[in-house]
C-alpha cells in the first residue's frame, strides 16, 4: 500500500444495528475510493491506488470492509462510478462521476454550492449544479488539459519531493518563472530545462503551479462561475493550486470540511445515489 | 596519446545523471543518479559510484568532459569539467566505441530523442531531433510503468505478454496516456495497454528517426534500449535492422569521456 | 422480403464506409476515370460531367506519426490523416486529386499529396472564396471553375458539353433529394430508422458513384416511407461539428447505458453535404453551380457575412433544433481546429435562448471511447434524470 492509501471507519456505528447498508465506489484514472454508508450515515471509507480498474474496485472494497466484520454480501446496494465503473462488477447502477460529484458536493457543502471543480488525477470537470445536487451541466477539459493530477505526482517524484508537499513548497516563491500554460507536456518539459539557468527548484515548481491552475481556470471560464464555489479531487489538497486558481477567477472556494477528504466526494455522491436507489426498490 | 590515462565522462540528462570511466579502449567503471532538480550534485554521485565501481580514485582522473542538456551546468566546482562537448557529438563516438560499424544512433532519452548519423571516425553527417510536442517519451514510460503497478523492467514483461493489438493517442505522452487508462478502465487487459503504450514511444522515435536515412549499422542509446518489448517494436516501424549495444544507457558518457583526447 | 433488402442495401453501404479505398480501387479497375477530393465545396458535377467519378478522401483512422515530419503536430489529426492516405500509397491509382481552397489544416494535407506522395502531375487547386456572402463571390467563383473545367477538358483531352453539366446537376441533384427525404424520416417520433444507419448511407454517399449511390437509395427509401418505427424511444440528439467520419462513434451511440436517438447529424460528412441544390435549366451552367455551392450551409472556415460578424450556419442550425427537436447537443469537431469551436461560441447564447443544453466532445485519428462513453453518459443522465431526488 502506498503512502497514499488509507482505510478508517466510524466506531462509532454500529453496522449490525443498520437498516440499510449501501456503498460508492469511486474508480478513477489514478486512485479508487470507496464510502460505505450505514443508515446514511458514512461508516468506512477507502483509498487504494488505481491499477487493473476490477481488481482496483474489489481491492478498494476490501479494504474498506477490513476490521469492521462487515461483508460485501450485507451490502444492500452499490453504485459504480469513475472512468472505470464498468469494471465495478459488483455494483447494481452505475452512474457518472458528474451526477455524483454535484450530490456528494451539495450533501457536504450545503445547498449553496452551484459550481463544483472536481479536479481529479486524470481530467478535471466544472460541474454546475442545483441547491438539490443535481447536476444541470458539465464542461470537461480538452485534452491539451489532460493529466495535470498524475502530473503533480511524477513532479514529486522527479524532485524527490512528496507529493504533499509540493503544493506548500509551491506557495514560498514570490519570483517565478512563466511556463507554457496551454499544456502540460510543454510546461513538464520546460520546467526540467530550468535547470540550465539560475532559477531554484522551488521557483520552478511555483511557475509549475501557477501555469497549471491558469489552465484549470481557463475550464473553469469557458463553463461559467456560480458562486457558491466548491474544489473536490486531489488537486483540491493542492494549496498552492487553489490559491492561484482563487486569485484568477476572484472567487474563494468554500473552505474545506476537515471531516472530508476532497478526494472521497464522489464516492460519497455515489454513496448517497446508492441509498436513493435502494429506497425506490423497497 | 596515450593510453594508460584515465578519463571521465559525465552525461547530464533531464533525470538521470550517467558517469563513466574509460581507459584507452578499456571501460573501467560507470554510475548514475538520478538528476532531481540539482545537476552538480547528481553528476558528484554518479561519478562517485563510477569512481567506486572501476576502483579508481578521483586523484587518478586525468580528465573530465561533459555532455547531455546540463553538460555546463556541471562545469560548476567541485566536478572541474576541463570540457563540455554537445550530445550528438558525445552519441556519435560513443556509439562507435561500443559498435565500430555502427553509423546512425537513436538516442531515446527521458525528454528528449534525436538521432545522429556519423562516418567512421565519427563526424557529424547529419542529426535530428524531436518537435516539442513529442517531448517527454522517457518520462511517459516511467509513468505508465507506475500506472500499471510495474517496475521499469517489469513494463517490459508486461506487454512482451499482449495478445491484443490496442492503439492509443499519437498526439503526445499527455493524450496517450490519458487513452492509455481509458482503455485499462474499458476493461483491457494490462499487457495489451503497455504494449500499445510503448508502440506510442516507437512510434514518435521512429517517425522522427525516418525522416533521416539510416544508414547500418542502426543502433539505440539511452535507457529504454534496454527495453525488449520496445525493441521488438522498433526495427519493424523503422523498417530497420537494429543492433542492440552493450550499456546503451552510457553511451553519451562514453562519448564524452574520449572526446577528451581531441583537446588541444 | 423488403425488409431483408433494405437490409442488405444498410450493409452495402457499411462495407463501401468500412473500406472506401477498396471501392474507389474497384472503380478505376472497371476502367473508369477517378478523383479523389477533400472538401465538399470541390463542384464534383463539373468532374462528372467530365466523365470522372469523385471520391471523398477521409481519414483511415489510424494511429501513425509519420506524418508529423510533414504537417505541424498543432494541425488537427483529420489533416494528418488525410496526408497520410496519400504516403501511404493507399491512393496511388488516382487519376487525379482536388481540393477548393478551405481551411489551412486541409490545405496541407493537400500539399503533402502534391509534393510528397506523387501527385504533382495530376493535381488540382480550386481557389474558392473565404466570405462567400459578398457580391463578388459568384464571378469569383464562375471564374474559377472555368478554369477547373478547361483543365479537366486538357485531362480527359475532349470538351465538356453543357449537356453533360447539365445531365450531371441532375444526377447529384437527386441525391440531395433522396438524401433530404431519408433524413426527414428522423423528424419522427418514431422513425423506421436509426440515425446512425441514415448517416451510414450519407458517408457512403461521398464515397460512391452518384447514379450507383441513387438507385440503391432509392430503392431502400421506397421500402422504408412505409415501414413501421423501430419504436426505440430514446433521448434525441443532435450531433453538430466539423467532419465525422467515424461509424464507431455513431456506433457508440447506439450501445450507451441510455437509449438514445440520434436525430440530426450537422457536419460537411453529413447534412451540409447535401442540403442545397443547383438550380438547373439555367444558360449559364458553372454559374449556376456557383449559386449552388454559395447556398450550401457554409463550412465555419468560410462563413462570415461581411459588415456584420453574422454567421450564416447559425440561422441553419437555429433552424434544425426547430424542425427536429433535439433534447441535447453534441458538439464533435477536431482538436487543434480553429474555425468549429469559434462557431460554438457563437453558437452557444442561441442553445441557452432555446433552452438546449450541450456538450462539448473532441475527435482524433482513434476514438477514446472511455472518455466519450462518459461525457455521453453523463450528459444523457442530466438531460432525463436518472436518479431519484430524495
Amino acid at each position: 500500500m502506498s503512502e497514499h492509501e488509507y482505510a478508517s471507519v466510524n466506531e462509532k456505528l454500529d453496522w449490525k444495528k443498520a437498516r440499510v447498508i449501501v456503498a460508492g465506489v469511486d474508480v478513477g484514472a489514478v486512485n479508487s475510493k470507496t464510502v460505505i454508508l450505514v443508515d446514511g450515515q458514512p461508516y468506512a471509507v477507502s483509498q487504494v491506488a488505481t491499477r487493473a480498474p476490477k481488481e482496483s474496485a474489489l481491492k478498494v472494497m476490501n479494504a474498506a470492509l477490513a476490521n469492521t466484520g462487515l461483508t460485501q454480501d450485507k451490502i444492500q446496494y452499490t453504485v459504480g462510478t469513475g472512468c472505470g465503473r464498468t469494471q465495478v462488477t459488483f455494483a447494481q447502477k452505475t452512474i457518472s462521476e458528474i451526477v455524483c460529484g454535484a450530490t456528494g458536493a451539495v450533501h457536504v457543502w450545503g445547498p449553496s454550492v452551484r459550481t463544483v471543480l472536481d479536479a481529479g488525477g486524470q481530467s478535471c470537470r466544472v460541474i454546475h449544479c442545483t441547491d438539490k445536487g443535481k447536476a444541470t451541466g458539465f464542461l470537461w477539459n480538452d485534452k491539451c488539459a489532460a493529466g495535470i493530477g498524475r502530473s503533480m505526482e511524477a513532479f514529486a517524484d522527479l524532485i524527490k519531493k512528496e507529493l504533499t508537499e509540493i503544493g506548500d513548497i509551491a506557495l514560498q516563491s514570490e519570483q517565478f518563472p512563466k511556463l507554457s500554460d496551454f499544456c502540460s507536456v510543454y510546461a513538464q518539459s520546460e520546467a526540467l530545462d530550468l535547470m540550465r539557468t539560475k532559477v531554484s527548484p522551488e521557483e520552478v515548481i511555483t511557475g509549475y503551479h501557477r501555469a497549471m491552475a491558469r489552465r484549470i481556470s481557463t475550464l473553469v471560464s469557458r463553463a461559467g462561475m456560480k458562486k457558491d464555489f466548491v474544489i473536490i479531487g486531489g488537486l483540491a489538497k493542492n494549496p498552492a493550486i487553489v490559491d492561484a486558481l482563487e486569485n484568477t477567477l476572484k472567487v474563494h472556494r468554500l473552505a474545506p470540511k476537515p471531516e472530508w477528504d476532497p478526494q472521497v466526494i464522489v464516492a460519497f455522491g455515489a454513496a448517497l445515489i446508492a441509498n436513493a436507489f435502494h429506497k425506490r426498490q423497497g | 596519446m596515450n593510453k594508460e590515462k584515465i578519463f571521465a565522462g559525465i552525461d547530464a540528462g533531464h533525470v538521470r545523471t550517467k558517469a563513466v570511466l574509460v581507459r584507452g579502449k578499456e571501460i573501467l567503471g560507470y554510475g548514475s543518479a538520478a538528476t532531481g532538480f540539482d545537476a552538480v550534485n547528481a553528476a558528484q554521485e554518479a561519478l562517485t559510484r563510477a569512481l567506486e565501481a572501476a576502483k579508481v580514485s578521483r586523484d587518478d582522473v586525468a580528465g573530465i568532459v561533459s555532455t547531455g542538456i546540463f553538460r555546463d551546468v556541471v562545469k560548476a566546482l567541485p566536478i572541474a569539467v576541463q570540457r563540455t562537448v554537445p550530445e550528438y557529438m558525445a552519441d556519435a563516438k560513443g556509439a562507435l566505441f561500443l559498435n565500430k560499424n555502427s553509423r546512425t544512433v537513436i538516442d531515446i532519452g527521458a525528454n528528449v530523442h534525436k538521432a545522429v548519423h556519423y562516418d567512421k571516425d565519427g563526424n557529424l553527417l547529419d542529426v535530428i531531433q524531436n518537435d516539442k510536442c513529442a517531448d517527454g517519451v522517457g518520462i511517459f514510460y516511467t509513468t505508465m510503468a507506475k500506472a500499471l503497478g510495474v517496475s521499469e523492467e517489469g513494463l517490459s514483461e508486461l506487454a512482451l505478454a499482449s495478445t491484443k493489438q490496442l492503439s492509443v493517442a499519437i498526439h503526445c505522452a499527455a493524450s496517450a496516456e490519458s487513452e492509455a487508462i481509458g482503455l485499462l478502465c474499458q476493461g483491457e487487459e494490462a499487457a495489451d495497454v503497455a504494449d500499445a503504450s510503448l508502440r506510442f514511444i516507437v512510434e514518435r522515435v521512429a517517425a522522427m528517426a525516418s525522416t533521416m536515412p539510416l544508414e547500418q549499422e542502426v543502433v539505440v542509446a539511452g535507457g529504454l534500449a534496454k527495453c525488449k518489448a520496445l525493441m521488438k517494436h522498433l526495427p519493424v516501424l523503422l523498417k530497420q535492422d537494429v543492433t542492440l549495444l552493450n550499456l546503451p544507457e552510457y553511451v553519451g558518457a562514453i562519448g564524452a569521456a574520449i572526446s577528451y583526447e581531441g583537446e588541444k | 422480403m423488403a425488409k431483408k433488402g433494405s437490409d442488405t442495401i444498410i450493409e452495402r453501404f457499411r462495407s463501401v464506409i468500412e473500406n472506401p479505398q477498396g471501392y474507389a480501387k474497384s472503380l478505376h479497375e472497371q476502367g473508369k476515370l477517378v478523383a479523389g477530393y477533400m472538401c465538399t465545396h470541390v463542384p464534383e458535377e463539373i468532374l462528372y460531367a467530365a466523365g470522372i467519378v469523385p471520391v471523398r478522401i477521409l481519414s483511415p483512422h489510424v494511429s501513425q506519426a509519420m506524418t508529423r515530419s510533414y504537417i505541424h503536430e498543432t494541425y488537427c489529426s483529420f489533416s494528418h490523416d488525410c496526408a497520410y492516405q496519400g504516403l501511404s500509397h493507399n491512393y496511388d491509382f488516382l487519376d487525379l486529386i482536388t481540393t477548393s481552397s478551405s481551411c489551412i489544416h486541409m490545405g496541407e494535407a493537400f500539399n503533402v499529396w502534391v509534393r510528397f506522395a506523387g501527385f504533382a502531375g495530376k493535381s488540382y487547386l480550386i481557389p474558392y472564396p473565404h466570405i462567400i456572402e459578398t457580391k463578388p463571390a459568384a464571378s469569383f467563383m464562375k471564374e474559377s471553375y472555368g478554369e477547373f473545367k478547361k483543365f479537366l477538358e486538357g485531362f480527359v483531352k475532349k470538351p465538356i458539353t453543357d449537356e453533360e453539366i447539365e445531365k450531371a446537376i441532375k444526377v447529384y441533384n437527386h441525391t440531395r433529394r433522396l438524401l433530404k427525404r431519408l433524413w426527414e424520416l428522423l423528424r419522427r417520433e418514431n422513425p423506421p430508422i436509426t440515425g446512425p444507419d441514415v448517416a451510414t448511407a450519407t458517408l457512403a454517399s461521398q464515397f460512391m458513384d452518384k447514379l450507383e449511390f441513387n438507385k440503391l437509395l432509392e430503392k431502400f427509401l421506397k421500402g422504408l416511407e412505409a415501414a413501421p418505427g423501430k419504436g426505440k424511444p430514446g433521448v434525441r440528439l443532435m450531433v453538430s461539428g466539423g467532419a465525422c467520419d467515424d461509424i464507431e462513434i455513431l456506433d457508440l451511440l447506439e450501445h450507451l447505458d441510455y437509449a438514445v436517438n440520434l436525430i440530426f447529424i450537422d457536419s460537411c460528412t453529413a447534412t451540409r453535404y447535401f442540403w442545397f441544390e443547383i438550380p438547373e435549366g439555367r444558360a449559364d451552367k458553372l454559374t449556376a453551380i456557383a449559386e449552388g455551392y454559395i447556398s450550401r450551409i457554409p463550412c465555419p472556415s468560410k462563413d462570415n457575412v461581411p459588415g456584420t460578424g453574422e454567421k450564416k450556419r447559425l440561422r441553419y442550425v437555429q433552424q434544425f433544433i426547430e424542425e427536429f427537436k433535439p433534447e441535447g447537443i453534441v458538439f464533435l469537431y477536431q482538436r487543434f481546429c480553429s474555425p468549429q469551436p469559434h462557431d460554438i461560441v457563437a453558437l452557444r447564447p442561441i442553445l441557452d435562448k432555446l433552452g438546449v443544453p450541450s456538450i462539448d466532445l473532441e475527435l482524433d485519428s482513434t476514438v477514446p471511447v472511455t472518455q466519450f462513453r462518459t461525457q455521453l453518459e453523463a450528459f444523457l443522465e442530466i438531460l432525463k434524470p436518472v436518479v431519484p431526488l430524495e
